[in-house]
C-alpha cells in the first residue's frame, strides 16, 4: 500500500485526487496538511484520513508517508514543496509548477538536493487519445508536423484562481501549460518564440486576464497556437475543453480529449449537461505516481517539464504586455 | 434587361453565370477568357457569345462585367470595365495589393458605376444569423471570436492557387471570407499576427490569424488548404452573457449515401442542406437590385479593401517571422 499526503485542498483537484485515490487498491490517503486547518480537518474526514497541523508532522517518521500531492495556491507550490522536499517524500506537484522561473528552478533543485523526485500534474499525458497521436507523431504517421491548433478553454473557476497574488495570473497561468505540455512532448522540442493577445474580456471586473490568444515556434520550426481562456459560458455543458488540431505533410489529425460523453437534459432543474465516461486520465496518473514512489522508478513527468510549459504562460504575458513577440528561453 | 459578360471562365465564372441567367433582369451574353476554349465552353452551356478579344469587354452591348479571373487580374479588368461604364461585380479577394485596391475604388467612384466584391459570407443563412444574435447582444460584449475554414488545396497542384504570387494562399483567398465577417460584424481591426505554411503549396496551406479589434474582441482564424476531407467551417464566439457556436458539418438536413460498385461499401457519403437559393444566387440578386436602383451594395468597395488589407497584414506577420502589423 502506497500512503500519500495531499497537503492543501485550495485546488480543486486535490478532490478529484483524493476520488481516484479511494477508486485504486493499493494506494491510500494517509493524511492531510491544509493551512487553512478547518478545511483540511473537513476534508481529512470527508476521506477517512487524519489531518496533521504543520506539514512536519504529517511527514513524521511514525506516519510513514511515502510521497505528497501538493495543491495548493500557484503561489504556494514552492513553500509546500520544499516542506515535502524537507520530509524526504516523493512529490506529485499540481500545475503550474510555479509562477516564476527562478521559483520553480529552486523547486526543482531543492528536490534534487533532498534526493526526491519532482513529478508535475499533467494528467492529460494520460489519455489515450494522447497516446495515440503521441505514437503517430513519433512514428512519423502524420509526417512532419507543420502547424498545431490547440484550444484549452474552460469555465472561470472563480475563488483565488481570479487573485492574482495566489494564482500568478488569470486564464493564462491557468490553462496555458495542458497544451503546451502536450506540443513540447509530441514534438520533442520547446518554444523559442511566443506572441499573445490578452485581455480581460468575459468579465471585466476581474482582477486577473480571462481571455488570450497565444502564438509559438517550436525550435525545429513547427508554428501553433492556443485558446487558453475562460471563455466557457457558466451554463456549458461540461467544464470545458483540450483540442489539438495536428496538421502534417503525412496527414492531419484531431484530438478532443473530453469529448467521450452522454448527452443528458434533466427537467428538474432546467439542465443540459455532457456527463463523461471511459478513461480517468487522474486516476491513472496517480497510479503511475505511486508506482514511481513505490519502485523508485523515474517519474515520467518532471519538474523541467514543469518549468518549460509555464516559461511560456510567463512569455505570453510579457508579450502581451509589449504587444510584441517574446523569445525564449526567458532572459 | 441588363446584359452581363463574364470575365474568367473558371469556376466561379460558371457559377456566376448560372445564377445570372436565372436571375429575370439579366442574361449572360459574353464569356471572356484568356484560354479560349474555356470561354466557348462556359459560353455554349449558357447560351451566350465566347468573346474574340478582351476589348469585346467594353462594348456597348456589356452592362455588368462579372470578374472571376485569378486574383491578380481582378485589377486590370475591373478598372477598365468601370472606365467603360460598366457595372462590377467582382470575386474576392479584391485584388493582390492595396496599391490594386486604391486605384480600384478610384476608377469605379470616378465611373460612378455599382462595385461590389463577392464576401459571400453576408448571404449564408448561419453567418447572418448569427451577426444578428451578436449586434442584439444576446451574448453580450464579444471577448474571443473563432473561426475555420477548412478545405483541400483548391484545384490541384497545377492550378494558379498554388501561386503564393498569384493566390496568396489560404489566407488572402480563403480566410478573406472570415476577416470580412468579422470586419463586418466587430469593426475595424488594430493589429495582426500570424503563422502560415504557404512556401509548403502544393500541396499544403495552413495558416492561423490573430486579430485584434480596436473593440477589443480577440479574434482566432483559421484558414486550411491542408485537410483531405470535405470543406467545412465553424465558428465559435464567446461573449460576457454567452456562446454562439455552428459547425457546418454538424448540421446537414440531408445526407445522402451512394452504393458503390463494391457490396456494402458506399462510393462516397455527401451530407448537405440544400437551400431554396444558394448563397451566391442571393447575392448576385442584391447586386443587380443595387445595378437597377443605383443603392450602395450591402458589400463597399471600402469593406472589400478592409478584408484585403487584414489578409495582407496576416502575410506580412507571417513572412516577418514574427512581425505585429499595426494596422
Amino acid at each position: 500500500m502506497t500512503r500519500l499526503g495531499i497537503m492543501s485542498f485550495a485546488h480543486l483537484h486535490a478532490d478529484f485526487y483524493a476520488t481516484a485515490i479511494a477508486g485504486l487498491d493499493d494506494v491510500e490517503v494517509a493524511g492531510v496538511w491544509d493551512d487553512n486547518a478547518d478545511r483540511g480537518r473537513e476534508k481529512a474526514a470527508e476521506y477517512d484520513t487524519r489531518f496533521f497541523p504543520t506539514p512536519e508532522e504529517l511527514f513524521a517518521p511514525e506516519n510513514e508517508i511515502q510521497g505528497a500531492i501538493v495543491t495548493s495556491e500557484n503561489i504556494n507550490h514552492k513553500r509546500d514543496v520544499l516542506a515535502a522536499a524537507e520530509g524526504g517524500v516523493d512529490i506529485l506537484c499540481e500545475k503550474p509548477i510555479s509562477v516564476s522561473v527562478e521559483d520553480a528552478q529552486v523547486m526543482i533543485d531543492e528536490c534534487d538536493r533532498a534526493g526526491v523526485q519532482l513529478m508535475i500534474s499533467f494528467p492529460c499525458r494520460y489519455s489515450p487519445a494522447f497516446g495515440r497521436l503521441l505514437e503517430m507523431v513519433r512514428e512519423g504517421d502524420l509526417g512532419e508536423i507543420l502547424c498545431i491548433k490547440g484550444t484549452n478553454r474552460g469555465e472561470n473557476p472563480g475563488g483565488w484562481f481570479n487573485d492574482p497574488e495566489l494564482a500568478g495570473g488569470g486564464a493564462i497561468i491557468d490553462h496555458t501549460v495542458h497544451v503546451v505540455d502536450m506540443m513540447r512532448t509530441m514534438l520533442e522540442e520547446e518554444v523559442v518564440k511566443v506572441y499573445a493577445e490578452i485581455d480581460t474580456l468575459f468579465d471585466p471586473d476581474l482582477p486577473c486576464d480571462d481571455a488570450g490568444i497565444l502564438s509559438m515556434n517550436f525550435e525545429g520550426g513547427c508554428m501553433a497556437t492556443l485558446d487558453a481562456s475562460w471563455s466557457r459560458p457558466d451554463n456549458y455543458p461540461i467544464w470545458g475543453d483540450v483540442t489539438m488540431a495536428v496538421i502534417g505533410t503525412g496527414g492531419n489529425a484531431w484530438a478532443d480529449l473530453f469529448v467521450e460523453r452522454v448527452d443528458v437534459w434533466r427537467v428538474t432543474d432546467g439542465t443540459y449537461l455532457w456527463e463523461p465516461y471511459g478513461h480517468d486520465a487522474n486516476a491513472e496518473m496517480i497510479a503511475d505516481f505511486a508506482r514511481c514512489v513505490e519502485t523508485g522508478a523515474p517519474v515520467p513527468i518532471t519538474g523541467f517539464d514543469g518549468l518549460k510549459a509555464m516559461e511560456v504562460a510567463l512569455g505570453a504575458y510579457r508579450s502581451a504586455e509589449i504587444n510584441e513577440p517574446v523569445g525564449l528561453p526567458l532572459a | 434587361m441588363l446584359s452581363v459578360a463574364i470575365c474568367g471562365a473558371g469556376g466561379l465564372g460558371r457559377n456566376h453565370a448560372e445564377n445570372f441567367d436565372q436571375i429575370p433582369d439579366t442574361e449572360v451574353t459574353l464569356v471572356y477568357d484568356v484560354v479560349d476554349e474555356a470561354a466557348e465552353a462556359l459560353a455554349e452551356d449558357v447560351v451566350a457569345r465566347p468573346a474574340e478579344q478582351e476589348s469585346d469587354l467594353w462594348g456597348d452591348d456589356v452592362d455588368i462585367v462579372v470578374v472571376t479571373t485569378p486574383t491578380p487580374f481582378h485589377h486590370d479588368y475591373t478598372v477598365k470595365a468601370a472606365q467603360a461604364g460598366k457595372h462590377v461585380f467582382c470575386e474576392k479577394p479584391m485584388c493582390r495589393d492595396m496599391e490594386q485596391a486604391e486605384e480600384m475604388l478610384q476608377a469605379v467612384e470616378e465611373a460612378g458605376v455599382t462595385f461590389m466584391v463577392g464576401h459571400v459570407l453576408r448571404f449564408f443563412a448561419e453567418y447572418v444569423r448569427a451577426r444578428k444574435l451578436i449586434l442584439d447582444g444576446v451574448i453580450g460584449d464579444v471577448g474571443i471570436a473563432r473561426t475555420s475554414r477548412i478545405n483541400t488545396l483548391p484545384g490541384g497542384p497545377e492550378s494558379w492557387f498554388s501561386n503564393y504570387e498569384m493566390s496568396g494562399g489560404v489566407t488572402l483567398d480563403m480566410t478573406i471570407h472570415d476577416f470580412d465577417w468579422l470586419l463586418w460584424t466587430f469593426g475595424p481591426a488594430e493589429r495582426v499576427y500570424s503563422l502560415g505554411v504557404p512556401e509548403r503549396m502544393p500541396p499544403i496551406d495552413y495558416g492561423l490569424t490573430t486579430i485584434r479589434f480596436e473593440s477589443g474582441v480577440i479574434a482566432h482564424c483559421e484558414g486550411s488548404w491542408a485537410d483531405l476531407g470535405q470543406f467545412r467551417t465553424h465558428f465559435d464566439i464567446a461573449g460576457t452573457d454567452g456562446l454562439l457556436r455552428h459547425s457546418s458539418t454538424d448540421m446537414p438536413t440531408l445526407t445522402v449515401q451512394r452504393r458503390g460498385e463494391q457490396e456494402g461499401v458506399a462510393a462516397v457519403q455527401v451530407p448537405e442542406s440544400p437551400a431554396a437559393k444558394s448563397p451566391y444566387l442571393l447575392e448576385d440578386e442584391h447586386f443587380v437590385q443595387c445595378v437597377l436602383n443605383g443603392t450602395q451594395p450591402a458589400v463597399s468597395g471600402e469593406d472589400a479593401r478592409a478584408a484585403v488589407e487584414v489578409a495582407l497584414a496576416a502575410l506580412e506577420s507571417n513572412e516577418s517571422h514574427g512581425e505585429v502589423i499595426e494596422l
